[in-house]
């Protein structure tokens, strides 16, 4: 499975403001699969995927992505590589100042001279495919939530990527806009054969879509497997995560001094 | 596309706005700005002195602008400002015989050209000459402007010395500019109180070119305006004979307290101290004519 | 950078510094952001065009005022002619270039700050930066040259009203003679000194330091919308203290 990583992540180092986000992270992302990146709050999950991108650096540790070494590239070749590599926002971040049809067209006109033709039968072509073809000419700010993250979606694929990072794209989604989600990440996978790699808190709609799922927390991989086995492996990482436990090896309590004594009664352990 | 368009043609529209205000800003409010604009015809007048007159300023009848200051020039060898007005086309009727005189706008205003009308029938002509003139006000000399002082003019042609005595030269310094009909002949090239003597004698270092100052001709010391430099003005006498280098003025006029100034001025309007002859020479210069 | 034990003054300092830094990032993308000429036309549409309105309005009434004020003083010497001549330089000089940076800095300045502000809550750059395309070079940089650009621009806009309120007032109302209004004028105010030094040379300097600013604290704001909002604070108070302390070492410099 290693001679086919699209991505990978060796002894990856971070520290954030005095934070350790990764812990000398060890992860592979398959070609041509989707993978899902799942832990709790706060570790960091979408921080791996700017490391991905070049966005971030780490403190130590090295991503190969495609056999390059992300964080040794200069702007230029990161540039380029970014052309290869779709990016869904949490939020969407679409561009206020154009329509849909040119937020979709925006990356083919900063990269390419196409006529004009071309580039509208491609956006199009985009365009029909995240089933908004009819909201061409609408402002972001006139598109609900699921809308414009499918436009978004749209925009990031509008180059053909080898890979596509999807940042909680499940979040706020109503039960049909999120089938429809999961329903495209899945056709461009199998249809253009597009590494996928999703971070998300869904179980459910997690295991509907994944083939292989990473569990992260304390800045290392605690679990993988595919998602069916992994729910079941009896570790009590997966236990806590999935049964939704407060107790158990992932602390729910940010750390703190001892409880009695901060109300002030005698005895605590100061 | 139409929208990208449509802006670059507001921002196109925005940017020649502005460079049009640079050009208006430029040729209209500024040293550039002093050619009339068509529609006028010109008259050449001559005064003793123009004072503080500038291009531009304003020639009217009966208070009435009728057109334009055009160009001073000082005429050649001759101790007379030549001042062209250049008058509106509407107004072709000014008679022959009238009377051009500078005059003053309030105690410190600006100057402007007044013309009086004559009993001729026939107009002055296109390019013509209004013969009778009144120089600037012996007043307005000595209170000023509140803009421009004296500057000293080049001394290509050389220069020639003459002296005065003055009981007071107020601030006067050595470089102070000298000048007769308001145009700068000189400078003040000393002041020194002699040995024994109650006077300060000042020699005044003036340009060749104005050789022709009649031997009995006044010096004065006034000042530009109410807080200006002080200079040396020269009022031209009657005399044939020409003032020659070595030659000392007859009748001087000192430095005068600003009070004094103002107390005449509310008193008789019409400042004269020792001298009769400065006296004849600037009230009238038509009647001489 | 600075951390929040600092004072005031290190914290000031660390600003000035970033804002510094960042001026050199923006003048090196410049060259890179030439292919987005586009942007900054429509930028200077935003900035520009957009602020002609109040800069004429204001320079109007700023005109109108100054020749009612100085006919009143004048009038005690009897040297109302002087009237066009003082406002003239007046506006030449200090008014037009400091009041019109004064309102690009709240005009412009502040949309420009509230918009790429914005884009950064709503992790736009981001996606730019994940499209390929330098958010400096495509947001920063053009938004800087267009308001070098508008800002000489709207100056001189704003002294051609502002004369043109002096003479409404002085000649059209109060009666002043309108060639003695423009003769003391042309005789007294220098194309060189008044013009070139004067509004253009100063409107190029605010220029560079409002547009520097708004882009500046647009760019750095924390992405959450008080961040926004102090970060558009914070581009006014900045932008005003730094154009009037400019314009007394560009004066000093100048007279």
């Amino acid at each position: 499975m290693t001679d086919d990583a699209i991505v990978r992540v060796r002894g990856l180092t971070t520290v954030l403001n005095g934070k350790t986000i990764f812990d000398s992270l060890d992860l592979d992302i398959p070609r041509g699969k989707v993978t899902a990146i799942m832990g709790p709050s706060g570790t960091g999950k979408t921080t791996l995927l700017k490391h991905i991108t070049g966005q971030m650096r780490g403190d130590a540790g090295s991503v190969e992505l495609d056999g390059l070494n992300v964080p040794e590239l200069s702007r230029e070749k990161l540039f380029e590589l970014r052309e290869r590599i779709g990016y869904l926002f949490q939020n969407s971040a679409l561009l206020t100042d154009f329509d849909v049809f040119e937020n979709v067209a925006f990356p083919l006109r900063q990269h390419t001279k196409l006529p004009e033709e071309l580039i509208r039968n491609i956006v199009l072509n985009k365009l029909q495919a995240v089933g908004l073809r009819g909201a061409a000419r609408l402002m972001p700010t006139e598109l609900s939530g699921g809308m414009a993250r499918r436009v978004a979606l749209a925009r990031a694929i509008v180059f053909d990527p080898a890979l596509i990072l999807y940042d909680e794209p499940f979040v706020g989604l109503d039960p049909i806009a999120l089938n429809q989600v999961l329903l495209l990440i899945r056709t461009l996978n199998e249809t253009l054969g597009i590494t996928s790699v999703l971070v998300a808190h869904e179980l459910a709609a997690v295991q509907k879509v994944a083939d292989h799922v990473y569990l992260i927390a304390n800045g290392k991989v605690v679990a993988q497997g595919d998602p069916a086995t992994l729910a079941n492996d009896g570790s009590p990482w997966t236990a806590q995560f999935f049964g939704g436990e407060a107790d158990g090896p992932v602390p729910f309590q940010y750390p703190a001094g001892d409880y009695a004594s901060a109300l002030g009664f005698p005895g605590g352990k100061a | 596309m139409t929208q990208r368009r449509s802006y670059a043609v507001g921002t196109g529209l925005f940017i020649v706005l502005g460079f049009a205000a640079l050009a208006y800003l430029a040729t209209q409010t500024t040293s550039v700005a002093n050619t009339s604009r068509g529609d006028t015809y010109t008259i050449d007048t001559r005064f003793a002195n123009v004072g503080q007159l500038k291009v531009r300023a304003p020639v009217k009848v009966a208070g009435v602008r009728v057109g334009s200051v055009q160009a001073i020039d000082l005429v050649p060898g001759k101790e007379e400002a030549k001042v062209t007005l250049a008058i509106d086309e509407s107004h072709k009727d000014i008679p022959e015989d009238s009377v051009a005189t500078i005059y003053t706008s309030g105690l410190l205003g600006d100057q402007y050209v007044g013309i009086q009308f004559g009993q001729s029938k026939t107009p002055v002509k296109e390019g013509g000459e209004i013969g009778l003139t009144r120089p600037a006000q012996q007043l307005e000399e000595m209170l000023g402007k509140f803009f421009g002082g004296g500057s000293a003019p080049d001394r290509l042609g050389g220069t020639f010395h003459v002296t005065g005595s003055f009981t007071n030269i107020g601030g006067l310094q050595p470089g102070a500019a000298v000048k007769m009909a308001g145009v700068p002949i000189g400078s003040v090239e000393s002041v020194v109180v002699k040995p024994g003597a109650v006077e300060a004698t000042v020699t005044l270092a003036i340009d060749k070119r104005y050789s022709q100052i009649p031997d009995d001709s006044s010096a004065a010391v006034f000042t530009s305006g109410l807080i200006g430099s002080q200079y040396v003005a020269i009022q031209p006498g009657g005399s044939p004979e020409y003032l020659a280098d070595g030659d000392s003025f007859v009748l001087t006029q000192s430095a005068l307290q600003l009070e004094d100034l103002i107390g005449k001025f509310l008193v008789n309007g019409s400042p004269s101290e020792n001298k009769p002859g400065a006296q004849g020479a600037a009230t009238d210069n038509a009647g001489k004519k | 950078m600075s951390s929040r034990n600092d004072n005031v003054v290190v914290r000031s300092l660390a600003q000035i510094g970033a804002c510094g830094l960042f001026l050199l990032t923006i003048l090196a993308a410049i060259p890179r952001s030439f292919r987005h000429g586009r942007e900054t036309v429509r930028q200077i549409w935003f900035v520009g065009a957009m602020s002609l309105t109040i800069v004429m309005t204001c320079g109007l009434f700023v005109g109108m005022v100054l020749g009612l004020q100085l006919y009143d003083v004048l009038s005690i010497f009897g040297g109302t002619s002087a009237t066009g001549t003082v406002v003239a330089i007046a506006i030449y000089r200090e008014l037009g270039p400091v009041v019109t940076a004064l309102l690009f800095a709240g005009r412009a300045g502040t949309s420009v700050t509230a918009e790429i502000g914005l884009m950064r809550a709503t992790d736009q750059l981001d996606a730019m930066e994940m499209m390929a395309v330098d958010p400096i070079a495509y947001v920063a940089a053009p938004r800087f040259l267009a308001g070098v650009v508008a800002l000489p621009l709207l100056g001189l806009v704003f002294c051609a009203m502002g004369v043109f309120g002096g003479h409404l007032v002085g000649v059209t109302w109060l009666g002043i003679d309108n060639g003695t209004f423009w003769s003391n004028m042309t005789a007294t105010v220098d194309i060189h000194k008044d013009i070139v030094n004067g509004v253009l040379l100063k409107s190029f300097a605010f220029g560079i330091v409002v547009s520097l600013i708004a882009v500046f604290q647009g760019y750095t704001t924390p992405p959450t919308s008080e961040g926004v909002a102090y970060a558009t604070t914070r581009t006014v108070v900045a932008s005003s203290i730094a154009i009037l302390a400019l314009d007394f070492v560009l004066t000093s410099f100048l007279i």
